[in-house]
């Protein structure tokens, strides 16, 4: 890293900005408990009617129209509660649809621009902590307190998207964690199953580490008589979401607690060569084909895993696939630490609902944000079997048409993942942080460079970035996104 | 009005309004939207270049904080920008080089009538009206692992063939080269055969009077007169091929790793996926140097032609 003019103010800014989120936070972990309660008449379940009836309160008759900007493919989710809230408050909804990969640049254009062109945006959550650095999210905080009921986010199986420094930016509303596919058929199989066995002295079963998946990939790998091992990604978007869930099964944060990388250390290193070696079972278009490709791939029924999210499931249970009600489903696999299974599933993607910083309604927002969260409102739009948006609260699982959708297998394992998911990695700069992890994984899976080398570069990479990016700014962020890993996980990462 | 106020609004000054001669008062506010639409973007793109600016950081662009030429140092340090410079550079070299030839042979083909010349004209061109992203995705399914290209080896060789083009990080960059190959052969194809057909007959009609052979005039001849059309046709092309980005991001977004990282795809990945804005604006000037020194160099010939 080159020593730039003009780093000492830098370094101060940021050191007064840490010293503001640290008192902020007033101890890790503890700020959903911190924050104040106030008088708050919704309820879980009628939090919906509550805020539809503010917000008309609010409106007081004028003609307000809110503009949301959404990802392309999501009006399914999100017009049947918008159409709702209009009939209910009177309030028109707009709609900006922007291609899937490109909204969250389009939010931060808009901190540039400042036209208010949009009152709230569904940006992908990993890119919450850049548009938060903008400027252009609203911090809810002061919304939350007067609107949202107490048990709100509790209810909510993932939330650690929701708040970036200890406070609230968003309300996450789409269950994005992955989750493994296997075909039952050939898990059951007694001859496969007795050849398995056989070979690596236990049972074929859905697997619970990383170790029995490849060697159940291996196992079934048959190219020549049209078997595959998996579909797992190798493609460049995609790749380093699996060595995340790898690298974090060994017992490892990626930073330590002075933000200095951790990945690559023995673990980061041997999560890269099983990485690489798994590579080895997979179908033939496994490092080209991208998301649509892979469903269309894995619902052929000739490759033995995949992993995915809920989206996964919704096409590989519909007419298209040939693997409907032949699936078996998993958390994806742990490792062993301190010889007890550590698993790390992990929640990669996900939508939340944000209010720009320069809408001239933010409170009528938010009031919207927190109406089409909640569990009644939500789960109508989760119903949408062609939209993007998987179960997020508990009231989902409950409901008989979103199990239709799903099959309740399914959701029993979805709901567990959710519950226990690791984080992305948060942090402002997200994007570069993960584009160096995955060019250099993909350079190590095609044998560019060495496992080695690749996770050495990369962790060298992510030093620059932290230092450019304000390292005491982004330790403020990094411990607290470190306390508020689930419960099931933080105790045992180092 | 006195003679002399007589004589000033009737002579040559008579053209002065608020003493603009009319010419200029005429051509001023073209001249002042042009310099609007091209100077400022360009003033712009200088000052973030040397600010370390992302939109991220919370400050508006012209609040950026000055760092100097600091982004420049970094970016002769930046090996993944130098390699996408390179193979840049090699990408342009092959695909244009490729292009001309084939645009020279098939010129030479329609510089006769024969039946059906001009459907076959039509034909040829039809490549460059596609949508490059259309015609990206054409040569994505054409280099499939289980795409026509592998089934055409796997007939020929006699047995399953299902080699991974794009995720090689030597071939790779060979279907997108190709894409772009094909579709704008048919560009320079135009410019070529547009040259051919506008060259002096006297001069070939001489040689051929004199016995002179059909590759000695083509070589003698015919080359020599088309240069300055020649020089123009790689220019244009040189200039678009810098640019080369659907396919990339189509075929390969760059990979595996980085090797297929063209210029225009790490341009995108800074501003688009790191939001460098400053870093990226120095690169992109770095380029614009390149390119208009490639383009300088280009056009020599044409100025001693004229010369």
């Amino acid at each position: 890293m080159t020593k730039r003019p003009g780093m000492l103010d830098i370094t101060r800014r940021t050191v007064l900005k840490s010293g503001a989120a640290a008192a902020m936070l007033g101890g890790a972990g503890s700020f959903l408990l911190a924050r104040p309660n106030g008088a708050r008449a919704a309820t879980l379940e009628n939090v919906h009617i509550e805020a539809a009836a503010k917000a008309k309160e609010l409106a007081q008759g004028r003609s307000v129209v809110l503009t949301i900007l959404e990802p392309s493919g999501s009006l399914g989710n999100v017009k049947p509660v918008a159409d709702k809230w209009t009939e209910e408050t009177g309030i028109q909804v707009k709609y900006v649809e922007v291609p899937l990969g490109e909204i969250n640049q389009k939010i931060l254009l808009e901190a540039v621009s400042k036209t208010g062109a949009f009152d709230i945006a569904l940006p992908a959550t990993f890119g919450v902590p850049d548009l938060v650095e903008s400027g252009i999210l609203v911090n809810l905080d002061q919304y939350a307190q007067k609107y949202e009921p107490e048990d709100f986010q509790k209810d909510a199986l993932y939330t650690i998207g929701d708040y970036y420094k200890g406070s609230l930016y968003g309300y996450q509303t789409d269950g994005d964690t992955y989750v493994m596919f296997y075909l039952k058929d050939w898990l059951d199989n007694p001859d496969e199953q007795k050849a398995f066995a056989d070979k690596n002295g236990y049972e074929l079963k859905v697997p619970e580490t990383w170790q029995q998946l490849d060697a159940m990939m291996a196992h079934f790998n048959r190219p020549d008589k049209g078997m595959f091992g998996g579909a797992l990604y190798r493609t460049q978007f995609f790749i380093a979401w699996e060595w995340w869930v790898r690298f974090h099964a060994k017992g490892f944060y990626p930073f330590d607690d002075d933000m200095n990388p951790q990945i690559n250390n023995e673990a980061g290193v041997a999560a890269v060569e099983e990485l690489v070696a798994a590579s080895k079972h997979l179908y033939p278009g496994a490092r080209t084909n991208g998301l649509f490709e892979n469903f269309e791939a894995f619902g052929q029924g000739d490759k033995f895993c995949n992993i995915g999210w809920g989206g996964t499931q919704k096409y590989l249970n519909s007419e298209k696939s040939k693997v409907r009600g032949k699936l078996a489903f998993g958390p994806t696999p742990g490792g062993m630490v301190k010889d007890s299974l550590l698993q790390t599933p992990y929640f990669n993607w996900g939508w939340n609902y944000v209010v720009s910083s320069v809408s001239r309604e933010p409170e009528l927002a938010y009031l919207f944000t927190l109406y089409a969260c909640s569990p009644t409102m939500s789960t109508i739009a989760v119903r949408d079997p062609g939209g993007y948006f998987d179960p997020f609260r508990g009231a989902h699982y409950k409901d008989s048409e979103i199990a239709k959708t799903y099959t309740e297998e399914f959701l029993v394992v979805h709901e567990a993942s959710m519950r226990g998911s690791i984080p992305d990695l948060y942090l402002k700069g997200q994007g570069e942080y993960f584009d160096i992890l995955r060019v250099n994984l993909q350079a190590a899976d095609v044998g560019e460079k060495s496992p080695k080398d690749a996770i050495d570069e990369t962790a060298q990479a992510w030093e620059r970035i932290t230092r450019r990016m304000g390292k005491r700014s982004q330790l403020v962020q990094w411990k607290f996104l470190k306390s508020i890993y689930p419960e099931t996980v933080r105790d045992r990462l180092v | 009005m006195s003679t002399e106020a007589v004589q000033r609004h009737s002579g040559p000054d008579a053209r002065k309004g608020w003493g603009i001669p009319i010419g200029l008062a005429s051509v001023l506010p073209a001249q002042i939207t042009v310099l609007f639409v091209v100077l400022m973007p360009t003033l712009i793109v200088i000052w973030l270049s040397l600010t370390d600016w992302q939109p991220t950081a919370g400050v508006p662009w012209y609040r950026a904080e000055f760092i100097w030429l600091w982004n420049f140092y970094d970016l002769w340090y930046d090996e993944r920008f130098l390699n996408s410079v390179v193979r840049t550079v090699f990408v342009v070299a092959v695909c244009v080089g490729i292009e001309l030839l084939l645009a020279l042979a098939l010129a030479l083909l329609f510089l006769d009538e024969w039946p059906w010349r001009k459907l076959a004209v039509s034909v040829i061109i039809l490549p460059m009206m596609i949508v490059p992203v259309d015609a990206a995705n054409a040569f994505f399914m054409l280099f499939n692992e289980r795409g026509p290209i592998n089934h055409l080896i796997s007939v020929v060789a006699g047995r399953p063939y299902e080699f991974s083009w794009l995720s090689h990080p030597l071939w790779a960059l060979i279907p997108i080269m190709l894409a772009e190959i094909w579709q704008w052969t048919p560009l320079m194809f135009l410019l070529v055969l547009t040259g051919f057909m506008n060259l002096p007959e006297n001069q070939v009609r001489a040689a051929l009077a004199l016995g002179a052979s059909p590759p000695r005039i083509l070589f003698r001849i015919m080359l020599p007169l088309l240069l300055p059309v020649i020089v123009v046709a790689l220019l244009i092309r040189s200039i678009e091929t810098f640019k080369i980005f659907d396919p990339v991001y189509i075929l390969t977004r760059g990979g595996p790793g980085a090797a297929t990282e063209t210029i225009s795809m790490f341009m995108y990945n800074g501003a688009f996926v790191y939001f460098r804005i400053g870093y990226i604006a120095a690169a992109a000037l770095i380029v614009l140097v390149l390119v208009v020194s490639i383009c300088m160099a280009l056009a020599r010939p044409i100025k001693r032609f004229q010369g």
